[in-house]
């Protein structure tokens, strides 16, 4: 399987990609911000359509500028509208959809890539997404841990990190066009609809048998790669579309750890 | 004897002039005025609705003001005081599902710890042990910051605001959700702890008994400021009453201490 190009390729980028959403997620879900990532994926459709209907050959480009765009959206009208997030968010996510898809359906010969977006597609990856993604690993990774500090004085309480001189505007946007630009590559591999899977089963599973943030950012980065590389490659050996192999996957860890964390803590209080 | 803050001379901590706030349509704090001398607790108090979170939000640059003026150590950027302020906000605000422990919490605060998550647990206690000595939360660095009872919490937000010396701190209902014993021991470790590094202390209650006790001057707010004072002298009935609208009766307890209810 190794021997494939596009095998090859989809290995790289889920190498790069999957541990950056497990990292990611740890923070998405602490958040509670999985719906956003689902708008931002969503939102993708439009940039797919916008990217053919302009001449784009690959619409990865239009597809990962509107992703931005909507997610700068998302959070310019939380601040200045008194419109509720879910309901800006909802608004955004069926507005793409729709967008996308009449316009997909109206160019010719394009109705097919509604599928394979939405739904992944590994052969979809070429050398520049891997290059992409090897650069976003590199710079977010280095960057989360640069930042590790100031995130998670946010995540606690946002006025308490204002307090400790943390710039909280400037980083819940970067967080929110980093978190935006993984999105938009994983969704190569996994597809719109399962995109956000990666950002929070790998660290709701890592959660379960963590008691503090470092066990569970090294866990889910662990199960994020386990899912990942170890979806792909059963997914070749069952001939099956890598996206669902790779969420069942994490699944299947989740209830693992659910059910080792169950039996750890029914085995402390037995013996305490 | 407490003198009046204007009266006392030096850079206040806080000095806040004709301070104006609107939320919406609401004017939230109209014409507020008022001074934290360097080295007293001066306590805010007032009826839900009378602007004491808005007041605290204002002097963090929290919230956006209408009009007026807010120095902190005399500067009007706010943002060059924050190294000299400690904030322990209320509990209510915290990320529950969050799982950040306490150890990894103080660790982020302190110069020394800020790499922690390269760093063994046992280097990382090492180095935060001069600074939670006499604070009683050495047993709680494996826990969750957000799991934490009321009364543990607060001496751990207490502990984080003390890492970098500040010298402002500024409390915003400190003893939501903790039990009476653990309110006055709370108040206690705050006297401790102001006297030790000559702090000053924005306290913020509906505590009026723990306020009475523990503040050495008083402002009662209901969008503007209705009465201040020594506590004895604003804690009577006509002064709380101009505050919260309805009759707050003090009695004096048979253990000698006024108490106010």
């Amino acid at each position: 399987m190794f021997t494939e190009p596009f095998m090859q390729r989809a290995f790289l980028a889920a190498l790069f990609l999957a541990p950056l959403c497990s990292l990611l997620g740890v923070f998405v879900t602490a958040r509670r911000m999985a719906f956003f990532s689902d708008t931002v994926s969503h939102a993708a459709l439009a940039g797919v359509a916008l990217g053919f209907w302009l001449g784009f050959g690959n619409p990865t480009l239009p597809l990962v500028v509107v992703s931005c765009l909507i997610a700068v959206a998302v959070y310019w009208l939380k601040e200045n509208t008194e419109l509720l997030t879910d309901t800006i968010m909802a608004l955004l996510l069926s507005g793409s959809v729709a967008f996308g898809i009449i316009l997909l359906t109206a160019l010719k010969g394009k109705q097919g890539e509604i599928q394979r977006y939405l739904f992944g597609d590994v052969l979809a990856i070429g050398w520049p997404e891997v290059w992409l993604s090897a650069v976003l690993f590199f710079v977010v990774g280095a960057g989360i841990f640069i930042f590790l500090n100031g995130l998670s004085l946010i995540t606690l309480q946002q006025e308490l990190a204002h307090v400790c001189g943390i710039p909280v505007r400037a980083l819940n946007y970067a967080f929110v066009i980093v978190l935006t630009l993984a999105v938009t590559l994983t969704l190569r591999l996994l597809g719109i609809i399962l995109v956000t899977s990666l950002l929070v089963i790998p660290p709701a599973a890592a959660r379960s048998l963590s008691r503090n943030l470092r066990q569970q950012i090294v866990l889910s980065i662990c199960f994020g790669l386990v899912a990942g590389i170890g979806g792909i490659a059963l997914s070749y050996q069952v001939d099956m579309p890598s996206g669902p192999v790779i969420v069942l996957t994490s699944i299947i860890l989740f209830a693992a750890s659910i059910t080792v964390s169950k039996l750890s803590k029914r085995a402390l209080s037995a013996s305490a | 004897m407490h003198l009046h803050p204007i009266a006392n001379p030096g850079t206040p901590a806080v000095e806040v002039r004709d301070l104006h706030v609107t939320l919406g349509n609401h004017a939230v704090l109209r014409g507020v005025n008022m001074r934290v001398p360097a080295g007293e607790v001066v306590a805010l108090i007032g009826p839900n609705g009378s602007g004491k979170t808005t007041l605290l939000r204002s002097l963090l640059g929290l919230q956006k003001i209408s009009s007026g003026e807010i120095r902190l150590f005399g500067h009007k950027d706010i943002r060059t005081a924050l190294p000299k302020i400690g904030y322990v906000p209320q509990r209510i605000n915290l990320e529950s599902s969050f799982i950040l422990s306490v150890r990894e919490f103080l660790a982020m605060r302190a110069k020394a710890t800020r790499a922690w998550f390269w760093e063994s647990h046992s280097e990382v206690d090492v180095r935060l042990a001069a600074s939670l000595i006499g604070l009683g939360i050495e047993s709680l660095l494996d826990r969750p910051v957000a799991q934490l009872s009321g009364g543990q919490l607060q001496r751990v937000l207490i502990a984080f605001s003390l890492l970098r010396q500040p010298e402002l701190l500024l409390l915003d209902e400190p003893t939501a959700g903790v039990d009476t014993p653990g309110e006055q021991s709370f108040y206690e470790l705050i006297a401790q702890i102001q006297a030790r590094h000559h702090l000053s202390v924005v306290l913020v209650s509906h505590d009026l008994s723990m306020v009475y006790k523990h503040a050495s001057w008083v402002y009662a707010l209901n969008g503007v400021i209705c009465c201040e004072g020594p506590a004895d002298q604003v804690m009577n009935a006509e002064s709380l009453k101009e505050a919260y609208g309805i009759h707050v009766s003090t009695y004096h307890h048979h253990h000698g201490e006024d108490h106010v209810h």
